[in-house]
């Protein structure tokens, strides 16, 4: 053989060759022909084994012939491979085509009550005024929620709140049945009838200037209808301080209301009463039902009672520990399931304690 | 209270409408809750006069009438069954077509074979009195074809008077208020009394025992009268204002206490012994028979109406039945007293009798109304039932007091109130409702708050300070922020600027519920639904729970408003389960709840309060879906729930312990105490998970056969929260994670084999995860599998192959010694 006829093989190697590559149509194909040709045992490493029976002044030329044919084919091979491989894809990617248009796998919805939502909204609101939630017991004495907010025994204010008291606990019980008469008279005690106790726990705890808002359930001795109930949720706000005015107490329901019920809303102050402030008023805001023209919700009035609020009394002042000649301030106190009612449209009290979850999962 | 605006304008004068006038009675502080137009539903029904009544041809009880129904108009022909008819009187007469209250509708129709032209009506039927058997005769001057709306229409408001303005529970007082808001003047009745005959000394005499329960009674005699009903505009006032008319003496007693607001009472005087009314206390024993004709055991507390012969009336409270005025009676003697409010409010409480007028009593009384009262009703029962009012009256105390004189600081009003008012104009304003004002003097004190000390005025206070001369009618103002709302109040809130809190703000306080809220949220987002249950329970649920009726800790209502909810809950569970058998029929069984609520208990005599989470699962863990079934829940998603939400909130590692289990209540087999391991210290207990008693489920009525539940101390979770998590910054070196499978016997429980790992662990082991529970063939009969995966985080430099080898060999060891435990390849 000489080199001619070696060029000649090499050439025709390549020819078959390329020819096999684009004959392959899978990946798999193809890697039979790249191994066939250009393998360890492939057609190309035989023909070049071969180079003995060449010349031996021909052989050096060897390479120059054969190396840009092995790298033709391995570009080639690669090419191939490369296109396959995008076929192969693209094959891949069509049969796994869904329905698009199916829905995901659900979660369970998951839902917050509304009336911890609504006080958070409160506190956000007023929050930012620098009030903070202070907690007052829900067991409270007749002194605390009564006789020290100036509501003392036998007062007509009473009527205000049907009380629902609770039997001593057994060790006063006992005290009371025994012959020595107890030293001190035992407490009184009663489910609050409001959260204004908390004005005095917090006069008492701390200096001012004070602003704080004591939230939570109370309970009242009532028929239960679509807008009573035995345990309903209020919250009580409170501030103090040596100038805080009647005008403030305005401004900040005004913020409030507009917070809560849209900046465009009316509010009016008129007056009310409370024994443990004065003076007292009512805080209405424009019917959020009929916008002021007169409906069924809001008596035909045009107007909706949020709150009740005023200063806090001197005689309150005073049981908090504070001088009402240097302090003065107002305190006001709302039902949180009054504001979630009006703000979500809630017809009936009573849906917040049923719990249903088709209604709490609206909310 | 009920105020006819007809009455109303005898004793001020206003040119609004109704609407109007409510508005700015409502401004003011009287609060009109509604308004009524009496005769709004009443369509054509006119003034008629009785031409001819006749017996109906076919039927003995009706009368065949023939009725004149205005000039022009055609007679009518109309059939009444009424038997108090006569010609020659003016009845209302309901046309053909005319509808009447209750949208009950007049046509012509055959009444025993003759066609009746329309109907005449008695005073029920209108709603104007309660007569329905006669039918209403009017004055004979009545305009005939008038439209009775015309003349008997009216309209009512009704006004929310506040327990502080008891003086304001009448109709002179309201009148007062218009006059305040429209800076008029109020009027009063022209009281004067046609006196004849002897002094009523000479027919009544009082002994007053108890003068400090009873400071002043006034007696007036009037013999002569005679019983019958009340002319009919009488009765129909009276009706508007919400009173049953009576008869002629009963009514003009109601007429004063609510034109006035001053109760009074007329005794029988023929059965008053001697004409001698004693007020004293009730005696051991004693019983009288009130109006209402209950026998009533009288208390010694009770302040009494006697004479000498026993008891006539609980004062302030309730006449008795035999000295009552009758139709018989002839002669009364009335009764007008001040007595004290606090008696009279528990007097009331005490009987469960609270009238109109122990109300108004209870309120206090202005001292002058004593006469005043005493005179009108004399006036009154004078015009309507004849007679004689013998002269003078009997007045225990007849000087009334003076006025009270408080003193206040202008300037301290604007303090308060936050808005520039003049002196000048604070006078102006106090003067529109009675209140005179005069310069203060050096000697004078300004009264803060009832108890204080009172602060005397210096010079320069002296100077300005003002004193109000407060009417006797406004027992309300005592102190001086009372002004304060007068002068507000008056001037109205619409001038009242607003303006946001510009004063010092206080120091920073934490948010104690913040923690709370991150719970809720975070449990809310892993898809359960926030509940709010009823704090007050039934004994029943306790009870279910092993805490009996005799439990001492349990916090119990005196007076719930129904046994269902008498007891303050000590566990979130039976409302928890509640929720989920209301579900239930609402055919809603998957559910999963939660709630922040507080529990409640005695705790050495005082009632405690802890915050709680309660967690209830029942029905599948999660949706169904088109590509895989769903599952029941168990008790490892309420661990997973809790183990998830210690790492989110708290530091620590949560472990369960297997828990002394209420039976009947928890499953026995499947109840753990939660508890939390911190890096120090030894665990802290948290709470308790597990699955339900399918007994207690039944006994709830649930339809679930399991239910999962938690219960998590919400304040113990706090306390583990750390103030600022510590977060540590790892170098970028790779994690390592080994997995071990233990084979155990199947008693030893898991937690153990955990522990272990944890303590054998070494510092860089991060976390331990158990991902699979191998039983069967390939271990032994009573051996299980368990198959953790370990994962270990470097410090400051990589970890070593070596280091972990030793490590794990160590935690083999440990299984090994403690637990009889091996590793399986
Ligand atoms: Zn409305």
């Amino acid at each position: 053989m000489d080199l001619e006829a070696f060029s000649s093989q090499l050439t025709a190697l390549r020819d078959r060759a390329l020819t096999a590559l684009e004959d392959a149509v899978d990946p798999d194909a193809l890697e039979e022909v790249a191994s066939a040709y250009l393998g360890r045992k492939g057609e190309l490493t035989a023909l070049l084994s071969g180079i003995g029976a060449l010349p031996a002044a021909d052989r050096p030329r060897v390479g120059a012939l054969a190396n840009p044919i092995r790298q033709q084919l391995d570009a080639a091979v690669a090419t191939r491979r490369e296109r396959l491989n995008s076929i192969a894809l693209e094959v891949r990617l069509a049969q796994e085509r869904i329905d698009v248009t199916m829905p995901g796998r659900a979660l369970t919805r998951g839902s917050l009550h509304p009336i911890p939502e609504t006080y958070r909204e409160i506190v956000r609101v007023l929050g930012r005024f620098g009030f903070v939630t202070f907690d007052s017991p829900e067991v409270e004495t007749d002194e605390l929620n009564f006789q020290l907010l100036n509501i003392p025994a036998d007062h007509p204010a009473r009527d205000l709140w049907d009380t629902i008291y609770v039997e001593p606990p057994a060790s006063d019980a006992a005290t009371a049945t025994s012959l020595e008469a107890p030293t001190v008279e035992a407490p009184r005690w009663l489910l609050r009838t409001h959260t204004s106790p908390g004005q005095i726990r917090a006069m008492r705890e701390m200096r001012p200037p004070i602003r704080l808002l004591t939230p939570g359930r109370c309970y009242r001795h009532e028929a239960v209808d679509a807008s009573h109930g035995f345990e309903f949720f209020q919250v009580e706000g409170l501030m103090v301080d040596e100038g805080t005015t009647m005008a403030h107490l305005r401004g900040l329901l005004d913020e409030f209301a507009h917070a809560l019920f849209g900046a465009e809303r009316p509010t009016r102050f008129r007056p009310g009463y409370y024994p443990f402030t004065e003076p007292s008023v009512a805080f209405d805001i424009q019917c959020v039902v009929c916008d002021g023209s007169g409906c069924s919700a809001c008596g035909r009035s045009g107007w909706m009672t949020i709150l009740g609020a005023g200063m806090v009394h001197p005689v309150v002042m005073r049981n908090g520990g504070l001088d009402p000649e240097r302090y003065q301030g107002f305190a006001f106190g709302m039902g949180i399931d009054r504001i979630a009612m009006l703000r979500h449209g809630i017809p009936d009290l009573r849906a917040f304690l049923a719990d249903d979850l088709r209604f709490l999962e609206r909310s | 209270m009920r105020v006819p605006l007809s009455w109303l304008r005898e004793y001020v004068d206003f040119d609004l409408s109704p609407e109007a006038l409510a508005e700015r009675l409502t401004l003011l502080g009287m609060e009109v809750r509604g308004i009524e137009r009496i005769g709004a539903d009443w369509s054509s029904v006119v003034v008629g006069e009785l031409l001819d009544v006749a017996p109906h041809p076919n039927a003995d009880r009706l009368s065949l009438t023939r009725v004149n129904v205005g000039a022009g108009k055609p007679e009518l022909s109309i059939v009444c069954g009424a038997r108090n008819i006569e010609i020659g009187q003016r009845v209302p007469v309901a046309l053909p077509g005319a509808v009447l209250p209750g949208g009950r509708r007049i046509d012509v129709t055959k009444k025993a074979g003759i066609d009746s032209e329309g109907m005449l009506c008695s005073g029920a039927e209108l709603g104007l009195t309660t007569d329905a058997d006669g039918i209403l005769i009017l004055d004979p001057a009545t305009e005939i074809g008038q439209h009775l709306s015309d003349l008997l229409g009216e309209v009512v408001l009704d006004v929310d008077v506040k327990p502080n303005r008891g003086d304001a529970l009448s109709i002179v007082g309201l009148a007062r208020e218009v006059a305040a808001a429209l800076d008029t003047q109020a009027r009063e009745p022209m009281v004067t009394v046609d006196e004849s005959g002897d002094a009523t000394d000479a027919h009544v005499s009082v002994e007053v025992r108890d003068p400090l329960r009873c400071p002043r009674f006034v007696a007036r005699y009037m013999d002569g009268i005679t019983i019958r009903p009340s002319p009919v505009s009488v009765q129909v006032r009276l009706m508007a204002a919400g009173m049953r008319p009576i008869s002629n003496v009963v009514d003009a007693s109601n007429y004063v206490m609510l034109e006035l607001g001053k109760p009074t009472h007329a005794f029988d005087a023929a059965r008053v012994t001697d004409g001698h009314l004693i007020v004293r206390a009730a005696e051991p024993a004693e019983r009288l028979e009130t109006l209402d004709h209950a026998q009533r055991d009288l208390t010694p507390e009770t302040l009494l109406i006697a004479d000498s012969t026993g008891p006539l009336a609980i004062a302030g409270v309730m006449g008795g039945a035999a000295s009552e005025v009758t139709g018989a009676t002839t002669a009364v003697i009335i009764e007008s007293a001040i007595f004290d409010p606090v008696m009279i409010r528990r007097t009331g409480q005490h009987y469960a009798l609270r009238s109109e007028a122990s109300l108004r009593f209870e309120k206090g009384q202005e001292s002058r109304l004593a006469r005043l009262g005493a005179d009108r009703t004399a006036q009154l029962i004078l015009e309507w039932a004849g007679g004689r009012a013998a002269k003078g009256a009997i007045d225990t105390d007849p000087a009334d007091p003076p006025a009270l004189r408080l003193v206040f600081r202008p300037e301290r009003i604007v303090r308060l109130l936050g808005v520039e008012v003049a002196a000048g104009e604070m006078r102006a304003l106090l003067n529109r409702v009675g209140i005179e004002t005069a310069p203060a003097t050096a000697a004078d004190v300004v009264v803060i708050a009832i108890g204080a000390r009172p602060i005397p005025l210096d010079a320069a206070g002296a100077h300005t300070a003002l004193v109000a001369i407060v009417p006797g009618h406004r027992r309300d103002l005592a102190i001086e922020a009372d002004i304060a709302e007068e002068v507000a109040r008056i001037r109205g809130y619409e001038t009242l600027p607003g303006r946001r809190p510009d004063t010092l703000m206080p120091t920073y306080r934490p948010d104690p519920h913040a923690a709370t809220d991150r719970i809720r949220d975070l449990l809310s987002g892993r898809g359960l639904s926030e509940v709010v249950t009823f704090s007050l329970i039934a004994p029943g649920d306790h009870a279910r729970l092993g805490d009996g009726r005799d439990d001492p800790a349990t916090i119990r209502a005196t007076n719930p408003v129904t046994v269902e909810h008498s007891e303050l809950r000590r566990s979130l569970i039976p409302e928890l389960s509640r929720v989920l058998v209301d579900n239930e029929r609402q055919r809603r069984d998957d559910v999963a709840i939660f709630e922040t609520g507080i529990t409640h208990r005695w705790t050495d005599g005082q009632p405690v309060e802890r915050h709680q989470l309660g967690i209830l699962l029942a029905g599948l863990a999660s949706p169904p879906t088109w590509d895989a079934p769903s599952r029941p829940v168990d008790v490892a998603d309420a661990k997973g729930l809790i183990e998830w939400l210690v790492g989110r909130v708290a530091v620590g590692r949560v472990r369960y312990e297997p828990a002394t289990v209420r039976a009947g209540v928890e499953h026995p087999g499947r109840t753990a105490v939660v508890a939390v391991e911190q890096a120090s210290g030894t665990p802290v207990e948290l709470g308790r998970v597990g699955e339900l008693d399918p007994r207690y489920l039944a006994a709830v009525g649930a339809r679930a056969e399991r239910a999962i539940y938690a219960v998590i101390d919400l304040d113990g979770l706090a306390r583990l929260a750390p103030t600022g998590r510590r977060i540590t910054v790892l170098e970028r070196l790779p994690g390592v994670d080994r997995d071990i499978a233990v084979v155990i016997d199947r008693s030893r429980p898991a937690g153990e084999v955990e522990d272990l790992i944890h303590a054998a662990g070494g510092a860089h082991l991060r976390s331990v995860s158990l991902f699979d529970r191998y039983q069967g063939p390939q271990i032994g009969e009573h051996e299980v599998s368990l198959t953790y995966r370990l994962r270990f985080e470097p410090g400051e430099r990589p970890l070593e192959e070596k280091e972990i080898d030793t490590t794990i060999s160590a935690i083999t060891q440990a299984l090994s010694d403690r637990l009889g435990a091996r590793l399986r390849a």
